[in-house]
Protein backbone atom coordinates (compact mmCIF):
# COMPACT_ATOMS: atom_id res chain seq x y z
CA UNK A 1 0.00 0.00 0.00
CA UNK A 2 2.85 2.33 0.87
CA UNK A 3 4.52 1.33 -2.40
CA UNK A 4 1.34 2.20 -4.29
CA UNK A 5 1.36 5.66 -2.75
CA UNK A 6 5.00 6.19 -3.77
CA UNK A 7 4.26 5.47 -7.47
CA UNK A 8 1.64 8.21 -8.03
CA UNK A 9 3.97 11.02 -6.91
CA UNK A 10 6.47 9.89 -9.58
CA UNK A 11 3.69 9.97 -12.21
CA UNK A 12 2.70 13.49 -11.35
CA UNK A 13 6.13 15.09 -12.12
CA UNK A 14 6.34 13.03 -15.34
CA UNK A 15 3.00 14.45 -16.50
CA UNK A 16 4.43 17.90 -16.12
CA UNK A 17 7.65 17.09 -18.05
CA UNK A 18 8.15 16.43 -21.80
CA UNK A 19 6.95 13.34 -23.81
CA UNK A 20 10.43 11.79 -23.93
CA UNK A 21 10.59 12.03 -20.23
CA UNK A 22 7.20 10.35 -20.19
CA UNK A 23 8.57 7.37 -22.15
CA UNK A 24 11.55 7.03 -19.81
CA UNK A 25 9.31 7.26 -16.80
CA UNK A 26 7.07 4.56 -18.30
CA UNK A 27 10.12 2.24 -18.61
CA UNK A 28 11.00 2.87 -15.01
CA UNK A 29 7.73 1.43 -13.71
CA UNK A 30 8.39 -1.76 -15.78
CA UNK A 31 11.66 -2.46 -13.94
CA UNK A 32 10.08 -2.46 -10.45
CA UNK A 33 7.75 -5.26 -11.63
CA UNK A 34 10.70 -7.51 -12.65
CA UNK A 35 12.57 -7.55 -9.31
CA UNK A 36 9.78 -9.32 -7.41
CA UNK A 37 9.66 -12.15 -10.05
CA UNK A 38 13.35 -13.02 -9.77
CA UNK A 39 13.04 -12.82 -6.04
CA UNK A 40 10.09 -15.20 -6.15
CA UNK A 41 12.00 -17.51 -8.56
CA UNK A 42 15.07 -17.23 -6.33
CA UNK A 43 13.11 -18.85 -3.55
CA UNK A 44 12.57 -22.19 -5.46
CA UNK A 45 16.22 -22.06 -6.56
CA UNK A 46 17.17 -21.74 -2.96
CA UNK A 47 14.91 -24.66 -2.20
CA UNK A 48 16.72 -26.61 -4.95
CA UNK A 49 19.98 -25.62 -3.38
CA UNK A 50 18.68 -26.88 -0.09
CA UNK A 51 17.68 -30.17 -1.75
CA UNK A 52 21.02 -30.56 -3.50
CA UNK A 53 22.76 -29.68 -0.29
CA UNK A 54 20.80 -32.43 1.42
CA UNK A 55 21.78 -34.84 -1.37
CA UNK A 56 25.40 -33.77 -1.14
CA UNK A 57 25.26 -34.20 2.60
CA UNK A 58 23.79 -37.68 2.05
CA UNK A 59 26.46 -38.55 -0.51
CA UNK A 60 29.42 -38.02 1.85
CA UNK A 61 27.62 -40.23 4.35
CA UNK A 62 28.58 -43.19 2.14
CA UNK A 63 32.30 -42.44 2.15
CA UNK A 64 32.06 -41.62 5.82
CA UNK A 65 30.50 -45.01 6.44
CA UNK A 66 33.14 -46.63 4.22
CA UNK A 67 35.84 -44.87 6.11
CA UNK A 68 34.36 -46.13 9.35
CA UNK A 69 34.20 -49.65 7.92
CA UNK A 70 37.78 -49.49 6.69
CA UNK A 71 38.94 -48.12 10.01
CA UNK A 72 37.09 -50.92 11.77
CA UNK A 73 38.74 -53.45 9.46
CA UNK A 74 42.11 -51.91 10.22
CA UNK A 75 41.32 -52.19 13.88
CA UNK A 76 40.20 -55.79 13.43
CA UNK A 77 43.41 -56.65 11.58
CA UNK A 78 45.56 -55.09 14.20
CA UNK A 79 43.51 -56.75 16.91
CA UNK A 80 44.03 -60.29 15.47
CA UNK A 81 47.71 -59.87 14.60
CA UNK A 82 48.79 -62.51 17.11
CA UNK A 83 46.37 -65.06 15.59
CA UNK A 84 47.61 -64.75 12.00
CA UNK A 85 48.82 -67.86 10.16
CA UNK A 86 52.55 -68.36 9.54
CA UNK A 87 53.90 -66.99 6.29
CA UNK A 88 54.64 -70.44 4.85
CA UNK A 89 51.06 -71.59 5.45
CA UNK A 90 49.70 -68.51 3.73
CA UNK A 91 51.98 -69.16 0.75
CA UNK A 92 50.80 -72.77 0.60
CA UNK A 93 54.19 -74.27 1.47
CA UNK A 94 54.08 -77.06 4.06
CA UNK A 95 57.63 -78.13 4.96
CA UNK A 96 56.53 -81.13 7.03
CA UNK A 97 54.43 -82.45 4.15
CA UNK A 98 57.29 -81.91 1.71
CA UNK A 99 59.63 -83.81 4.03
CA UNK A 100 57.18 -86.71 4.36
CA UNK A 101 56.80 -86.99 0.60
CA UNK A 102 60.53 -86.75 0.00
CA UNK A 103 61.23 -89.42 2.61
CA UNK A 104 58.65 -91.73 1.04
CA UNK A 105 60.40 -91.42 -2.33
CA UNK A 106 63.78 -92.06 -0.69
CA UNK A 107 62.72 -95.62 0.15
CA UNK A 108 62.93 -97.39 -3.23
CA UNK A 109 61.25 -100.62 -2.10
CA UNK A 110 58.16 -99.41 -0.25
CA UNK A 111 56.52 -96.16 -1.31
CA UNK A 112 53.93 -94.59 0.96
CA UNK A 113 51.15 -93.63 -1.43
CA UNK A 114 48.77 -92.03 1.08
CA UNK A 115 51.09 -89.12 1.78
CA UNK A 116 51.02 -88.09 -1.90
CA UNK A 117 47.25 -87.69 -2.15
CA UNK A 118 47.52 -83.94 -1.64
CA UNK A 119 49.51 -82.62 -4.57
CA UNK A 120 51.67 -79.53 -4.24
CA UNK A 121 54.25 -77.83 -6.42
CA UNK A 122 56.58 -76.29 -3.84
CA UNK A 123 58.43 -79.57 -3.22
CA UNK A 124 59.01 -80.16 -6.94
CA UNK A 125 60.23 -76.59 -7.37
CA UNK A 126 62.73 -77.16 -4.58
CA UNK A 127 63.91 -80.34 -6.34
CA UNK A 128 64.20 -78.52 -9.68
CA UNK A 129 66.36 -75.86 -8.10
CA UNK A 130 68.50 -78.53 -6.41
CA UNK A 131 69.02 -80.28 -9.75
CA UNK A 132 69.89 -76.98 -11.44
CA UNK A 133 72.36 -76.25 -8.62
CA UNK A 134 74.12 -79.61 -8.94
CA UNK A 135 74.29 -79.23 -12.69
CA UNK A 136 75.75 -75.77 -12.13
CA UNK A 137 78.38 -77.28 -9.83
CA UNK A 138 79.19 -79.72 -12.64
CA UNK A 139 79.76 -76.77 -14.97
CA UNK A 140 76.49 -76.90 -16.90
CA UNK A 141 74.01 -74.03 -17.00
CA UNK A 142 70.70 -75.76 -17.70
CA UNK A 143 68.03 -73.83 -15.78
CA UNK A 144 65.77 -73.17 -18.76
CA UNK A 145 66.26 -76.62 -20.23
CA UNK A 146 65.33 -78.43 -17.01
CA UNK A 147 62.24 -76.33 -16.36
CA UNK A 148 61.12 -76.59 -19.98
CA UNK A 149 61.57 -80.34 -20.07
CA UNK A 150 59.67 -80.68 -16.80
CA UNK A 151 56.66 -78.97 -18.35
CA UNK A 152 56.81 -81.05 -21.53
CA UNK A 153 57.27 -84.28 -19.55
CA UNK A 154 54.32 -83.57 -17.27
CA UNK A 155 52.05 -82.80 -20.21
CA UNK A 156 53.30 -85.93 -22.00
CA UNK A 157 52.55 -88.22 -19.05
CA UNK A 158 49.21 -86.48 -18.47
CA UNK A 159 48.15 -87.10 -22.09
CA UNK A 160 49.39 -90.70 -22.16
CA UNK A 161 47.73 -91.65 -18.89
CA UNK A 162 44.35 -90.10 -19.60
CA UNK A 163 44.29 -91.55 -23.11
CA UNK A 164 45.14 -95.05 -21.87
CA UNK A 165 42.71 -94.87 -18.95
CA UNK A 166 39.84 -93.83 -21.21
CA UNK A 167 36.66 -92.43 -19.68
CA UNK A 168 37.78 -93.43 -16.19
CA UNK A 169 40.94 -91.34 -16.28
CA UNK A 170 40.87 -88.66 -13.60
CA UNK A 171 44.54 -87.67 -13.37
CA UNK A 172 44.71 -83.89 -13.39
CA UNK A 173 47.71 -81.91 -14.55
CA UNK A 174 48.50 -80.54 -11.08
CA UNK A 175 48.79 -84.01 -9.56
CA UNK A 176 50.76 -85.24 -12.56
CA UNK A 177 53.26 -82.38 -12.32
CA UNK A 178 53.59 -82.93 -8.58
CA UNK A 179 54.30 -86.65 -8.95
CA UNK A 180 56.75 -86.21 -11.83
CA UNK A 181 58.55 -83.55 -9.80
CA UNK A 182 58.79 -85.54 -6.58
CA UNK A 183 59.96 -88.67 -8.39
CA UNK A 184 62.78 -86.61 -9.88
CA UNK A 185 64.49 -86.96 -6.49
CA UNK A 186 66.57 -90.02 -7.52
CA UNK A 187 67.82 -88.06 -10.53
CA UNK A 188 68.80 -85.22 -8.19
CA UNK A 189 70.68 -87.72 -6.04
CA UNK A 190 72.33 -89.08 -9.20
CA UNK A 191 73.38 -85.56 -10.09
CA UNK A 192 74.95 -85.07 -6.67
CA UNK A 193 76.72 -88.44 -6.77
CA UNK A 194 78.02 -87.80 -10.28
CA UNK A 195 79.95 -84.82 -8.98
CA UNK A 196 82.35 -87.28 -7.32
CA UNK A 197 82.60 -89.79 -10.18
CA UNK A 198 85.40 -89.00 -12.63
CA UNK A 199 84.41 -88.24 -16.21
CA UNK A 200 86.48 -91.05 -17.68
CA UNK A 201 84.55 -93.82 -15.91
CA UNK A 202 81.87 -94.29 -18.56
CA UNK A 203 80.46 -97.70 -17.59
CA UNK A 204 80.25 -96.74 -13.91
CA UNK A 205 78.24 -93.65 -14.75
CA UNK A 206 75.93 -95.64 -17.01
CA UNK A 207 75.29 -98.31 -14.38
CA UNK A 208 74.62 -95.67 -11.74
CA UNK A 209 72.29 -93.81 -14.07
CA UNK A 210 70.43 -97.01 -14.95
CA UNK A 211 69.85 -97.81 -11.28
CA UNK A 212 68.57 -94.35 -10.42
CA UNK A 213 66.36 -94.19 -13.52
CA UNK A 214 64.75 -97.53 -12.66
CA UNK A 215 64.20 -96.22 -9.13
CA UNK A 216 62.49 -93.08 -10.44
CA UNK A 217 60.43 -95.06 -12.93
CA UNK A 218 59.18 -97.50 -10.32
CA UNK A 219 58.28 -94.72 -7.90
CA UNK A 220 56.47 -92.60 -10.48
CA UNK A 221 54.53 -95.43 -12.12
CA UNK A 222 53.50 -96.84 -8.73
CA UNK A 223 52.26 -93.47 -7.50
CA UNK A 224 50.47 -92.52 -10.71
CA UNK A 225 48.66 -95.86 -10.97
CA UNK A 226 47.66 -95.86 -7.30
CA UNK A 227 46.52 -92.24 -7.05
CA UNK A 228 44.48 -92.01 -10.26
CA UNK A 229 41.74 -94.34 -11.47
CA UNK A 230 41.80 -96.49 -14.56
CA UNK A 231 45.53 -97.08 -14.78
CA UNK A 232 45.92 -100.46 -13.11
CA UNK A 233 45.64 -102.56 -16.27
CA UNK A 234 48.04 -100.26 -18.14
CA UNK A 235 50.77 -100.21 -15.52
CA UNK A 236 53.48 -101.47 -17.86
CA UNK A 237 52.61 -99.00 -20.59
CA UNK A 238 52.59 -96.09 -18.13
CA UNK A 239 55.86 -97.29 -16.62
CA UNK A 240 57.49 -97.13 -20.05
CA UNK A 241 56.41 -93.51 -20.45
CA UNK A 242 57.90 -92.70 -17.03
CA UNK A 243 61.07 -94.55 -18.03
CA UNK A 244 61.46 -92.33 -21.09
CA UNK A 245 61.00 -89.18 -19.02
CA UNK A 246 63.61 -90.01 -16.38
CA UNK A 247 66.06 -91.40 -18.94
CA UNK A 248 65.90 -88.05 -20.68
CA UNK A 249 66.77 -86.23 -17.47
CA UNK A 250 69.55 -88.67 -16.68
CA UNK A 251 71.09 -87.86 -20.07
CA UNK A 252 71.45 -84.30 -18.83
CA UNK A 253 73.37 -85.59 -15.82
CA UNK A 254 75.56 -88.14 -17.59
CA UNK A 255 76.72 -86.05 -20.55
CA UNK B 1 20.48 -2.50 -10.92
CA UNK B 2 22.02 -4.23 -7.89
CA UNK B 3 18.82 -6.12 -7.30
CA UNK B 4 18.85 -7.29 -10.92
CA UNK B 5 22.51 -8.38 -10.78
CA UNK B 6 22.14 -10.20 -7.46
CA UNK B 7 19.55 -12.85 -8.42
CA UNK B 8 21.18 -13.66 -11.79
CA UNK B 9 24.40 -15.24 -10.37
CA UNK B 10 22.22 -16.88 -7.76
CA UNK B 11 20.12 -18.39 -10.53
CA UNK B 12 23.20 -19.62 -12.42
CA UNK B 13 24.99 -21.23 -9.49
CA UNK B 14 22.07 -23.36 -8.22
CA UNK B 15 21.41 -24.57 -11.76
CA UNK B 16 25.04 -25.64 -12.22
CA UNK B 17 25.44 -27.33 -8.84
CA UNK B 18 22.52 -29.78 -8.70
CA UNK B 19 22.63 -30.91 -12.34
CA UNK B 20 25.89 -32.97 -12.40
CA UNK B 21 25.39 -34.89 -9.17
CA UNK B 22 21.90 -36.34 -9.80
CA UNK B 23 22.82 -37.11 -13.42
CA UNK B 24 26.14 -38.77 -12.54
CA UNK B 25 25.00 -41.00 -9.71
CA UNK B 26 22.22 -43.01 -11.39
CA UNK B 27 24.22 -43.39 -14.62
CA UNK B 28 27.36 -44.70 -12.95
CA UNK B 29 25.64 -47.24 -10.70
CA UNK B 30 22.98 -48.96 -12.82
CA UNK B 31 24.89 -48.28 -16.03
CA UNK B 32 27.91 -50.34 -14.97
CA UNK B 33 25.64 -53.17 -13.87
CA UNK B 34 23.80 -53.15 -17.17
CA UNK B 35 27.06 -53.08 -19.13
CA UNK B 36 28.53 -55.93 -17.12
CA UNK B 37 25.47 -58.13 -17.44
CA UNK B 38 25.26 -57.43 -21.16
CA UNK B 39 28.90 -58.29 -21.76
CA UNK B 40 28.56 -61.41 -19.64
CA UNK B 41 25.61 -62.71 -21.62
CA UNK B 42 27.24 -61.88 -24.93
CA UNK B 43 30.51 -63.49 -23.84
CA UNK B 44 28.74 -66.66 -22.78
CA UNK B 45 26.98 -66.76 -26.11
CA UNK B 46 30.26 -66.33 -27.99
CA UNK B 47 32.07 -68.94 -25.90
CA UNK B 48 29.24 -71.42 -26.19
CA UNK B 49 28.97 -71.11 -29.94
CA UNK B 50 32.74 -71.22 -30.41
CA UNK B 51 33.13 -74.34 -28.28
CA UNK B 52 30.36 -76.07 -30.20
CA UNK B 53 31.96 -74.99 -33.48
CA UNK B 54 35.35 -76.32 -32.38
CA UNK B 55 33.78 -79.59 -31.27
CA UNK B 56 32.01 -80.05 -34.59
CA UNK B 57 35.20 -79.25 -36.48
CA UNK B 58 37.24 -81.64 -34.36
CA UNK B 59 34.73 -84.43 -34.87
CA UNK B 60 34.77 -83.76 -38.59
CA UNK B 61 38.53 -83.73 -39.15
CA UNK B 62 39.73 -86.05 -36.42
CA UNK B 63 38.27 -89.31 -35.30
CA UNK B 64 38.12 -89.97 -31.58
CA UNK B 65 41.71 -90.02 -30.24
CA UNK B 66 40.49 -92.32 -27.46
CA UNK B 67 39.99 -95.09 -30.02
CA UNK B 68 43.72 -95.22 -30.79
CA UNK B 69 44.73 -95.69 -27.15
CA UNK B 70 42.56 -98.73 -26.33
CA UNK B 71 45.56 -101.03 -26.05
CA UNK B 72 47.02 -103.51 -23.61
CA UNK B 73 50.37 -105.25 -23.15
CA UNK B 74 49.45 -108.15 -25.39
CA UNK B 75 48.45 -105.93 -28.29
CA UNK B 76 51.63 -103.87 -27.97
CA UNK B 77 53.82 -106.97 -27.99
CA UNK B 78 52.08 -108.51 -30.98
CA UNK B 79 51.98 -105.26 -32.92
CA UNK B 80 55.69 -104.75 -32.39
CA UNK B 81 56.31 -108.20 -33.83
CA UNK B 82 54.26 -107.36 -36.91
CA UNK B 83 55.94 -104.01 -37.44
CA UNK B 84 59.48 -105.28 -36.93
CA UNK B 85 59.04 -108.63 -38.73
CA UNK B 86 56.23 -108.24 -41.25
CA UNK B 87 57.32 -111.34 -43.16
CA UNK B 88 56.39 -113.60 -40.27
CA UNK B 89 52.81 -112.31 -40.03
CA UNK B 90 50.88 -115.36 -41.21
CA UNK B 91 47.43 -113.90 -40.59
CA UNK B 92 45.55 -111.50 -42.81
CA UNK B 93 46.05 -107.73 -42.91
CA UNK B 94 42.37 -106.79 -43.02
CA UNK B 95 40.84 -104.84 -40.16
CA UNK B 96 37.83 -106.27 -38.37
CA UNK B 97 34.75 -104.13 -38.93
CA UNK B 98 31.52 -104.00 -36.96
CA UNK B 99 28.23 -102.23 -37.78
CA UNK B 100 27.51 -99.52 -35.21
CA UNK B 101 24.32 -97.53 -35.56
CA UNK B 102 24.03 -98.24 -39.25
CA UNK B 103 27.52 -96.91 -39.89
CA UNK B 104 30.47 -99.17 -40.62
CA UNK B 105 33.31 -98.80 -38.13
CA UNK B 106 36.30 -100.83 -37.04
CA UNK B 107 37.05 -102.63 -33.83
CA UNK B 108 39.47 -100.90 -31.43
CA UNK B 109 43.11 -102.03 -31.30
CA UNK B 110 42.56 -104.12 -28.17
CA UNK B 111 40.39 -106.50 -30.21
CA UNK B 112 42.08 -106.28 -33.61
CA UNK B 113 45.81 -106.71 -34.18
CA UNK B 114 45.58 -104.94 -37.54
CA UNK B 115 44.00 -101.77 -36.16
CA UNK B 116 46.33 -98.77 -35.87
CA UNK B 117 47.08 -97.24 -32.49
CA UNK B 118 48.86 -94.10 -31.33
CA UNK B 119 50.54 -95.47 -28.22
CA UNK B 120 53.29 -97.35 -30.07
CA UNK B 121 54.08 -94.42 -32.43
CA UNK B 122 54.22 -92.01 -29.49
CA UNK B 123 56.47 -94.25 -27.41
CA UNK B 124 58.62 -95.08 -30.43
CA UNK B 125 59.10 -91.38 -31.12
CA UNK B 126 60.06 -90.76 -27.48
CA UNK B 127 62.45 -93.70 -27.58
CA UNK B 128 63.99 -92.31 -30.76
CA UNK B 129 64.64 -88.97 -29.05
CA UNK B 130 66.17 -90.65 -25.99
CA UNK B 131 68.35 -92.97 -28.08
CA UNK B 132 69.43 -90.02 -30.21
CA UNK B 133 70.51 -88.21 -27.06
CA UNK B 134 72.36 -91.29 -25.88
CA UNK B 135 74.10 -91.60 -29.24
CA UNK B 136 75.10 -87.94 -29.21
CA UNK B 137 76.45 -88.32 -25.70
CA UNK B 138 78.56 -91.34 -26.57
CA UNK B 139 80.15 -89.40 -29.42
CA UNK B 140 80.76 -86.42 -27.15
CA UNK B 141 78.35 -84.07 -28.92
CA UNK B 142 75.49 -84.01 -26.42
CA UNK B 143 73.92 -80.64 -25.65
CA UNK B 144 70.29 -79.91 -24.77
CA UNK B 145 70.07 -77.72 -27.87
CA UNK B 146 71.20 -80.62 -30.06
CA UNK B 147 68.58 -82.86 -28.48
CA UNK B 148 65.88 -80.26 -29.06
CA UNK B 149 67.06 -80.06 -32.66
CA UNK B 150 66.77 -83.83 -33.07
CA UNK B 151 63.27 -83.65 -31.60
CA UNK B 152 62.35 -81.17 -34.33
CA UNK B 153 64.04 -83.37 -36.93
CA UNK B 154 61.95 -86.33 -35.79
CA UNK B 155 58.78 -84.25 -35.99
CA UNK B 156 59.69 -83.14 -39.52
CA UNK B 157 60.36 -86.75 -40.49
CA UNK B 158 57.02 -87.86 -39.08
CA UNK B 159 55.31 -85.04 -40.96
CA UNK B 160 57.04 -85.98 -44.22
CA UNK B 161 55.95 -89.59 -43.79
CA UNK B 162 52.34 -88.50 -43.17
CA UNK B 163 52.43 -86.30 -46.27
CA UNK B 164 53.87 -89.15 -48.33
CA UNK B 165 51.13 -91.56 -47.31
CA UNK B 166 48.40 -88.94 -47.62
CA UNK B 167 49.44 -87.90 -51.11
CA UNK B 168 49.69 -91.54 -52.18
CA UNK B 169 46.18 -92.28 -50.96
CA UNK B 170 44.79 -89.12 -52.53
CA UNK B 171 46.42 -89.81 -55.87
CA UNK B 172 44.97 -93.32 -55.85
CA UNK B 173 41.47 -91.96 -55.38
CA UNK B 174 41.11 -92.83 -51.72
CA UNK B 175 40.90 -89.76 -49.55
CA UNK B 176 38.53 -91.08 -46.92
CA UNK B 177 41.04 -92.57 -44.49
CA UNK B 178 41.02 -90.62 -41.20
CA UNK B 179 44.03 -88.42 -40.60
CA UNK B 180 44.87 -90.09 -37.30
CA UNK B 181 45.03 -93.44 -39.10
CA UNK B 182 47.69 -92.00 -41.41
CA UNK B 183 49.53 -90.47 -38.45
CA UNK B 184 49.57 -93.85 -36.72
CA UNK B 185 50.80 -95.72 -39.78
CA UNK B 186 53.53 -93.12 -40.31
CA UNK B 187 54.54 -93.30 -36.66
CA UNK B 188 55.30 -97.00 -36.83
CA UNK B 189 58.36 -96.02 -38.85
CA UNK B 190 60.11 -94.97 -35.65
CA UNK B 191 59.86 -98.48 -34.24
CA UNK B 192 62.37 -99.94 -36.65
CA UNK B 193 64.39 -96.74 -36.56
CA UNK B 194 64.85 -97.14 -32.80
CA UNK B 195 66.15 -100.65 -33.36
CA UNK B 196 68.69 -99.38 -35.90
CA UNK B 197 69.86 -96.54 -33.66
CA UNK B 198 70.13 -98.93 -30.71
CA UNK B 199 72.29 -101.24 -32.82
CA UNK B 200 74.44 -98.27 -33.75
CA UNK B 201 74.94 -97.49 -30.06
CA UNK B 202 75.86 -101.05 -29.13
CA UNK B 203 78.06 -101.82 -32.14
CA UNK B 204 78.69 -99.21 -34.81
CA UNK B 205 78.97 -101.56 -37.77
CA UNK B 206 75.65 -103.26 -37.09
CA UNK B 207 74.00 -100.00 -38.15
CA UNK B 208 74.88 -100.69 -41.80
CA UNK B 209 73.09 -104.03 -41.58
CA UNK B 210 70.14 -102.86 -39.50
CA UNK B 211 69.23 -99.70 -41.39
CA UNK B 212 68.60 -101.44 -44.77
CA UNK B 213 66.74 -104.19 -42.96
CA UNK B 214 64.65 -101.60 -41.13
CA UNK B 215 63.86 -99.78 -44.36
CA UNK B 216 62.83 -103.05 -45.98
CA UNK B 217 60.58 -104.10 -43.09
CA UNK B 218 58.98 -100.69 -42.85
CA UNK B 219 58.41 -100.65 -46.59
CA UNK B 220 56.79 -104.08 -46.55
CA UNK B 221 54.61 -103.18 -43.58
CA UNK B 222 53.44 -99.95 -45.19
CA UNK B 223 52.78 -101.61 -48.55
CA UNK B 224 50.64 -104.32 -47.01
CA UNK B 225 48.79 -101.87 -44.81
CA UNK B 226 48.20 -99.34 -47.56
CA UNK B 227 47.00 -102.09 -49.85
CA UNK B 228 44.32 -103.00 -47.32
CA UNK B 229 43.41 -99.35 -46.82
CA UNK B 230 43.08 -98.86 -50.55
CA UNK B 231 41.04 -102.00 -50.98
CA UNK B 232 38.71 -100.94 -48.18
CA UNK B 233 38.38 -97.30 -49.20
CA UNK B 234 38.92 -97.15 -52.94
CA UNK B 235 35.99 -97.56 -55.32
CA UNK B 236 38.04 -98.38 -58.40
CA UNK B 237 40.97 -100.76 -58.27
CA UNK B 238 43.65 -100.02 -60.85
CA UNK B 239 46.18 -102.71 -60.03
CA UNK B 240 49.14 -101.53 -62.12
CA UNK B 241 48.96 -97.93 -60.92
CA UNK B 242 48.44 -99.07 -57.35
CA UNK B 243 51.46 -101.35 -57.49
CA UNK B 244 53.73 -98.64 -58.89
CA UNK B 245 52.72 -96.12 -56.24
CA UNK B 246 53.01 -98.65 -53.44
CA UNK B 247 56.49 -99.58 -54.64
CA UNK B 248 57.31 -95.87 -54.64
CA UNK B 249 56.18 -95.65 -51.01
CA UNK B 250 58.40 -98.60 -50.09
CA UNK B 251 61.40 -97.13 -51.91
CA UNK B 252 60.86 -93.71 -50.31
CA UNK B 253 61.47 -95.29 -46.91
CA UNK B 254 65.19 -95.68 -47.65
CA UNK B 255 66.18 -91.99 -47.93
CA UNK B 256 63.79 -90.96 -45.17
CA UNK B 257 65.00 -93.51 -42.65
CA UNK B 258 68.65 -92.96 -43.55
CA UNK B 259 68.13 -89.24 -43.00
CA UNK B 260 66.42 -89.80 -39.66
CA UNK B 261 68.91 -92.47 -38.60
CA UNK B 262 71.89 -90.17 -39.08
CA UNK B 263 72.07 -88.65 -35.61
CA UNK B 264 73.67 -85.28 -36.16
CA UNK B 265 72.77 -81.63 -35.89
CA UNK B 266 73.40 -81.08 -39.59
CA UNK B 267 70.18 -80.33 -41.40
CA UNK B 268 70.92 -81.90 -44.75
CA UNK B 269 72.09 -85.26 -43.46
Amino acid sequence: MTKDFAVPPVVFPSGGSSGGANVQQRRFPATPFQPPRPSSSAIPFMSFDIGSAAASSATPAGPFGGTIASSSSFGGGSASFEDEEPLLDELGIHPDQIWKKTRSILNPFRINQAVHKDSDLSGPIFLYLALCLFQLLAGKIQFGVILGWIVVSSIFLYVVFNMLAGRNGNLNLHTCTSLVGYCLLPVVVLSAVSLFVPQGAGPVRFVLAALFVLWSTRACSTLVVSLADGGEEHRGLIAYACFLIYTLFSLLVIF
Amino acid sequence: MYNNMGPRPGMAMPQANPQPSPFGNPFSGPGSGLIRSGLGAYGEKIFGSSSEYVQSNISRYFSDPQYYFQVNDQYVRNKLKIVLLPFLHRGHWTRISEPVGGRLSYKPPIYDINAPDLYIPLMAFGTYVVLAGLSLGLYGKFTPEALNWLFVKGMVGWFLQVMLLKITLLSLGSGEAPLLDIVAYAGYTFTGLCLAVLGKIIWGYSYYVLIPWTCLCTGVFLVKTMKRVLFAESRSYDSSRHHYLLIFVALAQFPLLIWLGNISVNWLF
